[in-house]
């Protein structure tokens, strides 16, 4: 479906994207992930034709660069930085993106209603809330019912009922069969939306693998901070070195470096010493 | 190059255009100028029981070489770089249409916008001169002049689109164009003035050298259209009739084309190029 | 053109004439009605007694004819005398002829010659109602005192301005009444050497001058209207003129001027409207002598590009009770410098300025400041006039400006009018100028505003199908 080969892209001497080289296949899902600056949104911008590029894409055997109209009209994407039209009415934003996708005029009410925008079509962009938002980028994506979606962060700037809100969404449109290219720093989207990730760092890729197997392959940690009266502060700490945690002391607690499934593990170890937790929080 | 593509955007960037502020002070102020221009001529007429067209339009003339240029160079400067700063440009591009539709399809929206802010204005005060019966004594050439003045019009849009694709925030597209209007209606004219006095230069060259400047150009079109000579411009102008006669129009106009039609390519170029987005 | 019933008026020898007339018509049958009448009008001329009265019969006749004898030719406006393209289509040398009612073709080209329809070189000669057209000279009086040239129509040829003869010429011709006449693309209207003579009520249009009078004095000019001419009158070394109540309108080109003063001493210009004309009135060294006044009163400037062109020359003009009305500038002095000794008011009254700012705090209609006339554009522009090439640019504004702004840049005023008057006084009637076409003006606004509308309209529409409800589809903005 999306061919990317030997994908190079230099900003001046800088390499943001260095010989990526990635077949997506059709209704899969694959991930771009890795930290800011990895050259993920590189990559989509490139596959989108808004960069130039060395290298060669190619969807559905269309080049991105020479039959970039033919290209995009496979896809639908959804930016990671919202920018519509503010002072447009959502549905009327709908049927302007419509026009210019040549798509179906009366997909645009299903499509609204799709994504539960359907009550908030009189309402222009700008008094949408951020979930809205995201969720009107969606539809716009869909209007043309494209096979391919390319999503750029998509969750990064909802709160987190409204991310599970828009993951749910994404998922259901992963199962009417859309091939999907996404970037994103989070492994709960990972996890739940990719089928394939590329890990991605300061330009190329350092790995891919299955989506589960990310967190591993990644070895990605997560911080817990527990927060222990001011007198066991030090045996805490002797406790979890003597664990094989890494830790060090911060304020009024410990900062413990852990994989994110076994964040329950440093607890486990303070109450086997029988040291009292007040509280603890997850970073 | 789709045409229904260019259509949309162009709808949509007259749509925005009508809904910008600066547009609209722009077109009042134009319609307030010239319904003033036309007070004035209807109070002469009173005094002289008839009214001098050529005057009125000599006002107009003033009036156009300072707003238009104004209205077509802002909005000109904001286009491309107004949503690259808004992040909606690189929406629109990932969409499946072409630059060339994006570029083509703002620069007509802007060109119907500044068109219709034109025309209110001319007809407005076109109207009132008319019932006044102080109006053109050739309609046609009033509707003449209206053309010059959208030639222009298209030349200042042009050089506005070339700053608004070499810029990327519009704020500094707008400053950059408030600047090369301060060039054209004032700095270019004053220096030239100073280097005619200054270096005793030959009316031919002071001539030629007009031409760099579309105002000036806009300015003698819309002079000898009316006036059906140049005398008024002095030895310069008697000058250019007597060497170019029944060329002249020719000249203005292809003086014009140029200047509309070459920073326009160039900012499309620059614009379709862009690795920015 | 009025023409009274003929047979009435009819002197018995022009009734015997006549008859004769038709009876060699009769005789010669249709064919002597053709394009080459067998009526031959120099015959018969060299026939006629002094006194006679000649109607000459519908048709074309070859010309040139010399017209020696003291009679009179009646053509009623039928009769062509047609020139064989060298030289006077009419000659007319003997005293108190009158030439009347003909249409007058073929004169020569020589410039040299001075190839003329009409030229008439002896007193007392009336030419009246007579069509000239594509002539070099019109009508051409040298050595020709008190003359009458009435109600003629001289269309000159179409050529180059410096390659057209004169429409009327007038040479050694005093006392020499012009009155009513139409002359047309022809050169100029010259009155030479010929003193006394009136001009009235004619209009002189797409000329070079429409009225020149060289060395010669003592004349009337009135209603005369001056269109479209490179200078409407031009009064060159002469004294003793009134000028009054003619239109200058549209005078235009090069020098461009509705009225041009060289040397004049005495005159009275006065009620004239000045419209249009790229110079209004040109003068240089008028009056020569302190005490032959120029006065201007109650006349009209308006909508020129400048209304007076001065040279520092001219001194004891007097203007008084005149409009300047909205022209581009008021006043230059030509080649810069300063004017003085003339008065721009005349027993407390002074002019009507459209820019004067100034207020009339005791109502007497006369304004508490004086006028003042100053714009340091101008005064760099009557310096270096190839500044004018930035007449109506937004630059020249700016440089008064800031001439406003910073006094020290501010030139010295051109004039100074001591009581401007604030209400314009009363002006003669205008005639002679075509109102604007206000029905198709209207039509031209009203299409104006339809355009607009229809993109105004396109504008404000929605992306929104037509069908969709219209609690949606209004706009929130």
């Amino acid at each position: 479906m999306i061919h990317f080969e030997h994908l190079t892209k230099t900003f001046g001497r800088y390499r943001a994207v260095d010989d990526l080289s990635l077949d997506v296949k059709p209704q899969q899902a694959v991930a771009l992930w890795g930290p800011n600056g990895a050259g993920k949104t590189t990559v989509i911008k490139c596959l989108l034709g808004l960069l130039r590029y060395e290298g060669r894409i190619t969807l559905n055997g269309f080049d991105a660069r020479t039959q970039g109209r033919q290209a995009r009209s496979l896809l639908g994407y959804v930016p990671q930085e919202l920018a519509f039209y503010d002072d447009m009415k959502t549905l009327e934003s709908g049927y302007y993106f419509a026009q210019l996708k040549r798509a179906d005029m009366a997909r645009v009410p299903l499509v609204m209603a799709q994504v539960g925008l359907a009550d908030h079509g009189a309402k222009p962009v700008r008094a949408l809330s951020g979930g809205m938002k995201q969720r009107l980028a969606l539809a716009l994506a869909l209007l043309a019912d494209p096979p391919v979606l390319v999503l750029d962060e998509p969750t990064s700037s909802l709160d987190t009922a409204a991310r599970s809100q828009f993951l749910n969404l994404l998922c259901q449109v992963k199962a009417e069969g859309k091939t999907i290219i996404f970037t994103s720093h989070r492994i709960e989207e990972v996890e739940a939306l990719a089928d394939e990730v590329l890990i991605m760092d300061t330009g190329k890729v350092i790995g891919r693998c299955p989506a589960y197997r990310l967190a591993e392959e990644a070895g990605l940690r997560t911080q817990v901070k527990l927060i222990i009266a001011p007198d066991k502060l030090d045996a805490a700490l002797h406790v979890l070195k003597a664990d094989g945690f890494t830790v060090r002391r911060n304020g009024v607690g410990v900062l413990v470096d852990v994989l994110p499934r076994e964040k329950a593990q440093p607890i486990h170890s303070l109450s086997r010493a029988d040291i009292h937790i007040t509280d603890f929080e997850v970073e | 190059m789709d045409l229904h593509t260019v259509w949309t955007i162009a709808r949509k960037e007259l749509r925005d255009a009508l809904h910008n502020r600066w547009f609209l002070l722009y077109t009042l102020a134009f319609i307030g100028l010239s319904l003033g221009l036309s007070y004035l001529a209807m109070s002469g007429s009173g005094i002289a029981g008839f009214a001098g067209f050529g005057r009125t339009a000599a006002s107009l003339i003033n009036l156009v070489l300072l707003i238009v240029p104004l209205m077509a160079l802002t909005v000109g400067a904001q286009s491309l770089a107004g949503e690259q700063e808004r992040k909606t440009m690189a929406y629109l591009l990932a969409q499946p249409i072409t630059r060339l539709e994006v570029y083509v399809g703002k620069y007509l929206g802007l060109t119907m916008s500044l068109f219709a802010s034109l025309v209110l204005g001319f007809g407005i005060s076109g109207l009132v001169l008319a019932i006044d019966g102080s109006g053109a004594s050739d309609p046609w050439s009033y509707l003449i002049l209206v053309g010059l003045a959208f030639a222009l019009c298209l030349v200042m849009l042009s050089v506005g689109f070339l700053v608004s694709a070499l810029t990327r925030r519009a704020g500094v597209a707008v400053g950059i164009g408030l600047f090369l209007w301060l060039a054209f209606v004032f700095l270019g004219d004053l220096g030239m003035m100073g280097t005619a006095v200054a270096m005793r230069m030959p009316i031919n060259g002071l001539f030629w050298l007009s031409l760099a400047n579309p105002l000036q150009v806009f300015k003698m079109a819309a002079i000898l259209n009316i006036n059906a000579t140049l005398d008024v411009l002095g030895p310069a102008g008697i000058f250019a009739m007597q060497e170019y006669g029944s060329k002249l129009p020719l000249i203005f106009i292809g003086v014009l084309v140029i200047w509309a039609v070459l920073p326009g390519v160039a900012a499309f170029v620059r614009f379709d190029t862009s690795n920015d987005f | 053109m009025f023409r009274p019933n003929f047979a009435a008026i009819l002197p018995p020898s022009l009734v015997a004439v006549t008859l004769c007339v038709l009876l060699t018509r009769s005789a010669h049958g249709v064919a002597a009605r053709a394009d080459a009448p067998a009526f031959d009008l120099q015959a018969m001329i060299a026939q006629a007694a002094p006194g006679d009265v000649i109607a000459v019969p519908p048709g074309t006749y070859a010309a040139p004819l010399l017209i020696d004898k003291s009679v009179t030719l009646e053509g009623n406006g039928a009769a062509i005398l047609q020139g064989d393209g060298s030289g006077n289509v009419v000659h007319i040398t003997a005293p108190g002829v009158t030439l009347r009612g003909f249409a007058l073709r073929g004169t020569g080209l020589s410039l040299d010659r001075e190839d003329a329809a009409v030229r008439v070189s002896a007193a007392d000669v009336t030419v009246e109602d007579n069509q000239i057209d594509d002539a070099l000279f019109g009508i051409y009086y040298e050595n020709a005192p008190r003359g009458v040239i009435r109600g003629n129509t001289v269309v000159g040829m179409d050529l180059l301005e410096s390659r057209r003869g004169d429409g009327l010429k007038l040479f050694y011709s005093a006392d020499t009444l012009v009155e009513g006449n139409t002359l047309q693309e022809t050169r100029d209207a010259i009155v030479w050497y010929s003193p006394g003579t009136i001009v009235r009520g004619n209009v002189m249009e797409h000329g070079r001058y429409g009225l020149h009078f060289m060395s010669t004095d003592n004349h009337i000019i009135e209603n005369n209207v001056l269109r479209g001419n490179s200078v409407g009158i031009y009064l060159m070394y002469g004294s003793n003129y009134t000028v009054r109540n003619n239109l200058l309108a549209d005078n235009r080109g090069p020098s461009g001027y509705g009225l041009g003063l060289k040397e004049t001493n005495r005159a009275t210009i006065e009620g004239n409207r000045f419209v249009n004309d790229r110079v209004g009135v040109y003068s240089d060294s008028s009056p020569l002598r302190p005490d032959a006044v120029v006065t201007f009163r109650n006349n009209l400037f308006a909508f020129n590009e400048i209304a007076l062109v001065l040279l520092p020359n001219v001194r004891h003009n007097v203007y008084t009770e005149n409009v300047f009305l909205e022209n581009g500038e008021q006043l230059s002095i030509a080649g810069g410098g300063e004017l003085a000794q003339n008065e721009w008011a005349l027993d407390g009254r002074g002019n009507y300025w459209s820019d004067y700012h100034g207020f009339d705090g005791d109502g007497d209609a006369i304004g508490d400041m004086p006028y003042v006339s100053q714009s340091l554009y101008e005064d760099m522009a009557a310096r270096h006039p190839e500044l004018r090439l930035f007449q109506l640019s937004p630059a020249a504004d700016a440089i008064d400006l800031a001439a406003k702004a910073f006094p020290i840049f501010a030139p010295r005023p051109l004039l100074e009018d001591p009581h401007p008057l604030t209400r314009p006084p009363a002006l003669p009637p205008v005639s002679g100028m075509a109102p604007p076409p206000v029905a198709l003006n209207l039509v031209v606004a009203l299409l104006l505003l339809a355009a607009a509308t229809v993109v105004l309209t396109l504008g404000l529409r929605s992306f929104m199908p037509r069908d969709t409800p219209s609690t949606l589809r209004t706009s929130i903005n």
